[in-house]
């Protein structure tokens, strides 16, 4: 077990005219579950493969415990790595998939057999042993990755979108098992995924990132109430924060005809560079009000989920130059839910609405 | 007015009950093969094997019955008689022998080697790689003639002349093998893999040892084939550089039956003699080469 740490970490592909990884500072304290989470193409994935020296980091530096292995091979990292493919050898049995590691670094094969065997049993693998990775399922393919890392008891677990070719169910289930294995190990681990559920229900923290720059690292919790910019509070959550762009005004900002209160110091701040004003609420901060009393919308499609009920609104009315089409969810009581076509005002529950510089997207409040 | 019925009107409800119908139509795709299809099948092979028939038939008569009308269609017990004559005519034994040890080593090398090159051109990345690449598939365009005399003078000073080694080092590695292997690396072997393997701890060589080889086996495999084959036809190289003192099979095939008459007879018993161990390692390699060309077919 170790800490990570990337310092001003960056890695430029070539012929590539920006970083695929910019200037990337984040520490990983030991015995952490650390997830990475960004859009394709956001550089989560080139992140860890920097961390496993499966890429080159071409400014900047990596450091595993105190030791800095920047420039050191994958087999001096002392780290173990789970793929999005799972990447079995497919002529050696799931018992050698396991051991190959340990036979690499000159274990003894019985305490080969002894470790592998461990792990069989963690992973429930034990009666599969003897077979090849092409008669396994795919959950228990990506059981045998799992095994592979842990037999080696590494410092760091890296894991590159490992539960992606599972299907939904199965990847719930696995997500918990994960999670709780890792628990059981303590041992640090570095997570990738494009997944925002993934990133929230499994992370101890989780790194958000978006065109290879580090956008906010915290708590799933803090991610979720404090979204640092535009992009991070659009990004965590399902459904989506609802963001508007309106005009600055006397107490507020203008949605659709209607004034959203935002405190004085924000709202100075917020329009210093335009005039304009980004909010975020969530769909569970609206509220219904009285006729004409809050922002009107339209409602045009219904979402029952049972326990809940999603209101795809468009938002209707007023005169100024905010954008018509903007949507609007709204998380409603399912039983009592308005029907598709009719009109409703919303407001947003105090303390609930998230401020942000529409230049500059950085939140303010 | 199907395109126009809406989803579960009576006309698209039809539809399930006219496949089975469809399915057990005589136009059947999913049944056996046809008659028409296994009588050209048939023809194919009986034209496939009629020459090493012939090869039996002509080489178990004497020069006389060949010649009659009409010829001989069936092998006769003086087939045995003819090896021997063969036999005796020239060195066979040997020449086979020779065969073997060069078309062996051939293999050997020519797949242990492309096997490494195809992979480094596969899957490494190092400085010039488009350009050594395409230098090696640029020497598959000079022809073999061209060399001959500057790589005879080559043996001559190095006192090789009628020597295996001078038919063995020469085609060691060839281009079309280096091809060949990078191709199928380039699609069978998933970059995760060597990954994997970095993070395990191998070397590159140990990768390309535990990973690679098996994984390249079925192409490896086919390859030895036609390098198997290619070896124990050559003829132009082998005549010039050897002497039927001591000659590879398709040398010493080319000293025997000789004279004022051809002994055909003779000759093709002789060819039979050369022709078994190729038909020997074909069939051992068979199964390995229909694997190699199914896992291609399933990766496509």
């Amino acid at each position: 077990m170790a800490t990570v740490s990337f310092q001003q970490a960056s890695r430029i592909y070539p012929k590539a005219d920006r970083p695929a990884v910019d200037a990337l500072d984040l520490d990983i304290a030991d015995g952490e579950f650390l997830v990475l989470v960004g859009p394709s193409g956001c550089g989560k994935s080139t992140s860890l493969r920097m961390l496993a020296g499966l890429e080159e980091v071409d400014s900047g530096s990596v450091l595993i415990g105190d030791r800095d292995v920047t420039d050191s091979p994958p087999k001096q990292r002392d780290i173990a790595m789970v793929f999005q493919n799972y990447a079995l050898y497919p002529h050696m049995t799931v018992g050698e998939n396991m051991g190959f590691a340990l036979k690499l670094a000159g274990v003894k094969k019985t305490e080969i057999a002894g470790r592998v065997a461990e792990a069989a049993k963690i992973l429930d693998l034990s009666d599969y042993l003897d077979r090849r990775p092409k008669a396994l399922s795919g959950g228990q393919r990506q059981r045998v990755a799992m095994g592979r890392a842990i037999v080696r008891s590494p410092q760091v677990f890296l894991m590159d979108e490992p539960l992606s070719n599972l299907d939904a169910k199965l990847r719930v289930q696995t997500r918990t098992q994960i999670s709780a294995l890792q628990r059981r190990l303590g041992t640090t681990t570095v997570y990738v995924t494009h997944d925002q559920v993934e990133a929230m229900t499994m992370g101890d923290r989780v790194a958000v990132l978006k065109d290879g720059v580090l956008q906010q690292v915290d708590t799933p919790g803090a991610l979720y109430d404090r979204p640092a910019n535009v992009f991070v509070a659009g990004f965590i959550g399902s459904p989506a924060m609802n963001l508007v762009t309106g005009d600055a005004v006397d107490g507020g900002v203008r949605i659709a005809g209607a004034v959203l209160p935002v405190p004085r110091a924000q709202l100075t701040r917020a329009a210093a560079s335009n005039g304009k004003v980004t909010v975020g609420f969530r769909p569970e901060a609206l509220h219904l009000v009285g006729r004409g009393e809050g922002v009107p919308v339209e409602v045009n499609v219904v979402e029952q989920l049972g326990a809940d009920a999603y209101l795809y609104t468009t938002l209707a009315g007023g005169d100024d130059d905010v954008m018509h089409t903007s949507d609007v969810v709204v998380r409603t009581e399912p039983r009592s839910a308005p029907a598709a076509g009719q009109q409703l005002w919303l407001d947003v529950r105090e303390g609930d609405l998230h401020v942000f510089d529409a230049a500059t997207q950085q939140r303010v409040s | 007015m199907a395109t126009l019925a809406l989803p579960g009107t009576e006309t698209t409800a039809v539809t399930p009950v006219d496949r089975p119908e469809r399915r057990g139509g005589k136009g059947s795709r999913s049944g056996k093969a046809g008659p028409v299809t296994y009588t050209l099948l048939t023809l194919t092979a009986l034209v496939s094997i009629f020459p090493l028939y012939w090869t039996v038939v002509a080489g178990s008569h004497t020069n006389a019955e060949l010649a009659g009308s009409p010829p001989p269609f069936l092998p006769s017990a003086s087939l045995f008689d003819n090896f021997k004559l063969a036999l005796e005519q020239a060195p066979i034994g040997k020449a086979i022998l020779n065969s073997i040890i060069v078309a062996g080593s051939i293999t050997v090398g020519t797949v242990l080697f492309c096997t490494l090159a195809g992979f480094a051109f596969a899957k490494l990345q190092f400085r010039g790689k488009g350009l050594l690449l395409a230098l090696v598939i640029g020497t598959m365009m000079v022809p073999t003639q061209l060399s001959v005399i500057p790589l005879f003078m080559m043996i001559a000073d190095l006192q090789w002349v009628n020597q295996l080694q001078a038919v063995i080092l020469p085609t060691l590695v060839s281009a079309f093998g280096v091809f060949f292997m990078r191709q199928f690396l380039i699609s069978a072997l998933p970059n995760e893999l060597l990954e994997a393997g970095r993070v395990d701890g191998a070397s590159t060589f140990r990768i390309f040892w535990s990973i690679v080889v098996p994984v390249a086996r079925p192409a490896m495999a086919v390859l030895a084939m036609l390098t198997f084959l290619t070896a124990w036809n050559e003829f132009f190289w082998p005549i010039i550089a050897l002497t039927t003192a001591n000659p590879t099979v398709q040398v010493a095939l080319a000293g025997l039956g000789s004279g004022y008459v051809p002994q055909q007879s003779v000759i093709m018993a002789g060819t039979l003699l050369g022709t078994l161990p190729v038909l020997i390692v074909f069939t051992i390699l068979g199964k390995q080469i229909v694997g190699g060309i199914m896992q291609g077919a399933v990766k496509g």
